[in-house]
């Protein structure tokens, strides 16, 4: 084994349900690749089952979800119960695209812990993500 | 013979010309800028990121080699640059149209009356996900998307519902649903021949445009070979049953919004319609009888003369392809037919009213680049959510505008002759067949598709143009100029009733429950069966939607002989 | 419990997590490693490489659903290429397999080659004996589609499955250099294209000038043809993954491989271990000299030798 200690923050990106809007998660994923981070693309037309499986056999830091259609107040809770009931309630959960902002608060209260609406700037997503794993990667490594 | 020379030895004038821009350049403009810098730098267009010069001369149509008569000719004229219509828009306006859809199917009838009273003639039918996706709205996959980005279609009933239209004064229904399109296909001519309405009275435009879906949409089922012999089936199928309606649209305007540059749109869109093109030929028919069939829908973006001369150089590109390429003759088949449309990409969620001011801007760069046969506008709080009553009749009113107020549909292609535009355009033409070489090099559409080509170079594209807007390199009101802080949201947003989908769900499960089942499975296997042998999809898929098969149950069917597609991150541009 | 029970004891996440600390250089997954270690030995590991667009990840989606159909549990490691700019990928292979995502008996991780070449990731081995451990019969290790002389994947895999495609011309010459010597299934995926004979041919070719059978009692290579995109060739694969492993095992070549990774692996290590000591220590002044152009790397090297065959140990 090699003895680089490198880390990059591991993300899921996903896309639930029917919607085949790629343009924003493509985007979104470059930004994060070029940011030094390892983005695991599942493909789209998931179900939250199939995503959670994949997020925990994939052991990633964070759950991304796009969302550009009206599903996301039924799958993204879904999504968030099942890596809970599995034992990944570690994993930052976060959510992007079209959703208005009366459905935030259901998606916090489920256990989204940030959603980017549609045209964020990629340079906020990074720096979010980098600061929660700045303080993640610290906690992880004097745990054990 | 006489203009060849013309091109190596520059006209006098025109030598007289560039002298004189020298001149200016260094007496005049030089010590200007000097003094006061110019304000970005450098120019460039917005998505092809060419270099704009400050002033175009007589000097560089000459340096294009541009030619009046062999790149213009004359409106309704081979090579038709300046358009496809003898008279342009002074005998007949664009059809002016809007996107409709949601709900269950007499919501869209209520929705589309509405449209029609706004002074709308034609309609676009788009379903919801489940049905482009080839899903009943009962499907576990589903939940929650029914009857949301459109009409939920399960079965006949949801169509004979949603045609309770004065189908008198609609002059042509656009129907978008790619995929499944032999079951939506066979689905209309069974509700319109219920309702007793003569086909012939008015047009269906099926978009069909499965290939698109593959290179950026992804509302796709079957894998792309499959996808492809379906369109063809419906093509044919139309052709040769309903000769006035339209078997098939090329949606560039699906391309443009996955940041397509001109460029990139016009050769993708054309080599597919060389793959559709190619497989309806293999049908029996002749060029002749099919190219005219085939129509385009085209997006122009805030770029105002990078949309104009995309416009002008897909009418041009088209007529040569179908005489470079097949030989085609007829005048029907040389014209490209087209729609034009403001895009919704340039559209903020930021101040939303200021969409306003953007769609008028892209609307008349539309009108000025020659509207084509119809123009659809979308609508101002479309970045929201699902459009709200208000906003659509905004939308009418703006087309109404700039048809009747501004005078810009009073005279034929009024900015031929420009020397920026007519450079531009010729510079689009020539990079349009280069990158169409390439492509057609490479074994045509359906390979750069499942190579992953298109959706690669859309990816690309897409990473950059974003970089572009965050890094300020294109300024964009409301989202990194003049930015409104904390900016609360004004405008009324439409939300589907949670109630419409579980409805939808019991009728599906109910039509079930009520049909004859021996005669819908016998007719699914029909549909099996034609999908096997190579026959036309449409007759099995029109036998079993009248009794009552379901969309779901029909698209099933046919996943069980083609399989379905599932593509890597590299061929969804990811 | 700790990571290596749980992950003896069949869980997922813990599995998961192990191969996340093995490819990110943590100390926890050696401590798992040396506990799991003795569990490992068992699953066929099996190589899957060829050119880009070749079809890898559609074939390794057949193979998954034809080993499920008689029962075996599968996993899968899929390596994507780290950018070397940035450090991050964009790892997308699983998407293909996804109609496997709610298989319980079905394992795919992607990993990014984070700096290593040779078309696998860092830790590729080490993930291998992590599903080993955790009992999956199968491991399939799909490689970045890129370099076909670096083929790492043939020393790390039992058996390597090379998939080409009709009418990649160029490709196929590439590899008559390379991977085509090595492989011990040869699939001409997307077999109904056009260009398919031609291919099917060349390589037949290619195969019998490789000598065929061999010397008497070796493994002659087979070529396969698949349509993987129509889920046809998996069968005849899937039989000569078998006969490759009980050859291997028949003639104690599947023990002896199984050892020459550990081999591998350990020399690897040691060899990483011994650099460290020797340029923390004796090294550490000719180092400094070469960099310093004051002495010729060729001389500084002679030196050191020297100095350890003179029994000056480290330190």
């Amino acid at each position: 084994m090699p003895e680089s200690a490198a880390r990059p923050l591991r993300i899921l990106l996903a896309k639930l349900g029917m919607d085949t809007h790629t343009v924003g998660i493509t985007v979104v994923a470059h930004a994060l690749r070029e940011a030094g981070m390892e983005v695991i693309f599942t493909g789209l037309k998931q179900t939250p089952e199939a995503v959670a499986n994949a997020a925990i056999q994939e052991d990633v830091d964070v759950v991304g979800v796009s969302s550009l259609s009206a599903g996301h107040t039924r799958n993204l809770p879904r999504l968030a119960q099942l890596l809970q009931s599995q034992g990944a309630a570690d994993k930052l959960l976060v959510a992007g695209g079209v959703i208005p902002e009366e459905d935030l608060p259901l998606l916090q209260a489920a256990g989204f812990a940030r959603v980017f609406t549609m045209g964020t700037d990629t340079r906020e997503i990074v720096a979010y993500l980098r600061a929660w794993w700045g303080e993640r990667g610290a906690s992880q490594s004097s745990s054990t | 013979m006489s203009r060849a020379q013309d091109r190596i030895t520059p006209a006098p004038e025109t030598q007289q010309v560039a002298q004189e821009a020298q001149r200016w350049q260094a007496a005049t403009r030089a010590p200007h800028v000097a003094a006061h810098p110019e304000r970005r730098e450098p120019f460039l267009t917005q998505a092809l990121k060419w270099p704009i010069k400050p002033l175009y001369t007589p000097a560089d149509l000459e340096a294009a080699g541009f030619d009046y008569l062999s790149d213009l000719g004359f409106p309704g004229e081979y090579p038709y640059t300046r358009g496809t219509q003898p008279n342009g828009h002074r005998s007949a306006l664009w059809t002016m149209s809007q996107v409709t859809g949601f709900g269950k199917g007499e919501d869209w009838a209520r929705r589309a009356r509405y449209m029609l009273d706004q002074g709308l003639q034609g309609l676009i039918l788009e379903h919801d996900l489940p049905t482009t996706n080839g899903y009943d709205s009962d499907h576990p996959l589903v939940e929650g998307e029914v009857g949301r980005a459109g009409m939920a279609l399960d079965s006949l009933e949801d169509l004979e519902r949603a045609f309770e239209l004065p189908f008198e004064r609609l002059k042509y229904l656009m129907s978008v649903c790619n995929a499944p399109q032999p079951v939506n296909l066979a689905m209309i001519i069974a509700a319109l021949e219920k309702k007793g309405v003569d086909p012939r009275d008015f047009v269906l435009h099926i978009v069909n445009g499965i290939l698109i879906e593959y290179t950026c949409v992804g509302r796709y089922i079957f894998p792309p070979v499959h996808g492809l012999r379906v369109a063809t089936d419906c093509i044919e199928y139309i052709i040769r049953n309903h000769p006035n309606w339209a078997p098939i649209s090329i949606i560039s305007a699906q391309l443009q919004p996955a940041k397509a540059n001109p460029v990139q749109e016009i050769a993708f869109s054309m080599t597919i319609a060389v793959a559709y093109l190619d497989a309806v030929l293999e049908r029996g028919l002749d060029i002749d009888t099919v190219a005219p069939y085939f129509h385009f829908v085209i997006n122009v973006d805030m770029d105002f003369f990078e949309g104009i001369c995309k416009l002008r150089a897909y009418r041009k590109v088209w007529a040569r392809l179908m005489k470079e390429r097949y030989g085609a003759t007829r005048p029907a088949a040389l014209k490209i037919r087209m729609m034009t449309s403001p895009t919704t990409i340039a559209l903020t969620l930021q101040q939303p009213l200021n969409n306003i001011g953007r769609l008028a801007i892209m609307a008349t760069a539309c009108a000025l680049g020659g509207a084509g046969e119809a123009m659809t506008t979308p609508l101002h709080d479309e970045a929201h959510a699902l459009p709200a009553e208000e906003a659509i009749r905004v939308g009418a009113a703006l087309q109404h505008i700039i048809a009747h107020e501004s005078g810009v549909a009073d005279t034929i292609d009024p900015l031929a002759g420009s020397y920026y535009v007519e450079s531009l355009t010729k510079r689009i033409e020539s990079a349009a067949f280069e990158e169409i070489d390439r492509i057609m090099a490479m074994g045509g559409a359906l390979r750069a598709i499942e190579s992953g080509y298109f959706q690669r170079a859309l990816g690309r594209e897409q990473y950059e143009r974003n970089k572009d807007v965050e890094e300020g390199r294109r300024k964009w009101v409301g989202v990194n100029h003049l930015v409104v802080p904390e900016e609360k949201r004004q405008i009324q947003i439409f939300r589907a009733d949670n109630r419409m989908e579980e409805e939808q769900v019991a009728r599906v499960r109910a039509l079930r429950a009520r049909r004859d089942a021996a005669a819908g499975s016998a007719a699914l296997e029909a549909v099996r069966q034609a999908a096997r042998s190579g026959a036309n999809l449409v007759p099995p898929c029109l036998a079993a939607v009248k009794v009552y098969a379901t969309h779901g149950e029909l698209c099933d069917a046919m996943r069980e002989v083609f399989g379905v597609h599932s593509p890597d991150s590299q061929l969804t541009g990811v | 419990m700790d990571v290596a029970a749980q992950l003896l004891a069949g869980s997922v996440a813990a599995g998961a997590r192990a191969i996340r600390w093995l490819d990110d250089g943590d100390a926890r997954g050696r401590e798992v490693l040396r506990a799991i270690f003795p569990a490992t030995g068992r699953a066929h590991v099996v190589g899957v490489t060829g050119p880009p667009g070749a079809g890898k990840s559609t074939l390794v989606d057949m193979l998954i659903a034809h080993e499920r159909r008689r029962g075996r549990r599968v996993a899968v490691l899929a390596i994507d290429p780290t950018s070397p700019f940035s450090g991050g990928a964009i790892l997308g292979d699983r998407v293909r397999m996804s109609r496997h995502a709610l298989d319980a008996g079905v394992f795919i991780r992607s990993l990014g080659t984070r700096g290593a070449r040779g078309g696998l990731s860092r830790s590729t081995y080490d993930a291998t004996l992590v599903l080993d451990a955790m009992g999956y019969d199968l491991v399939m290790v799909e490689t970045v589609g890129v370099g076909q002389e670096e083929m790492d994947i043939v020393r790390l895999a039992h058996s390597t499955i090379i998939v080409a495609v009709p009418g990649l011309g160029d490709e196929v010459q590439a590899m008559k250099a390379g991977l085509l010597e090595a492989g011990e299934i040869l699939v001409l995926n997307k077999a109904d294209r056009e260009g398919f004979e031609q291919t099917w041919r060349h390589l037949e070719l290619l195969l019998h000038l490789r000598g065929g059978g061999r010397a008497a009692g070796g493994w002659a290579a087979r070529l396969l043809p698949a349509v993987a995109t129509r889920n046809e060739g998996a069968g005849a694969i899937v039989a000569a993954l078998d006969e490759h492993r009980r050859y291997l095992e028949d003639s104690g070549e599947f023990e002896r491989q199984c050892g020459r990774r550990s081999e591998q692996q350990f020399l690897a290590l040691a060899r990483a271990a011994l650099m460290a000591d020797l340029l923390s220590g004796p090294g550490a002044e000719l180092l400094r000299q070469v960099r310093a152009r004051r002495l010729d790397p060729y001389t500084a090297a002679e030196q050191l030798s020297a100095q350890l065959r003179a029994g000056r140990t480290p330190h």
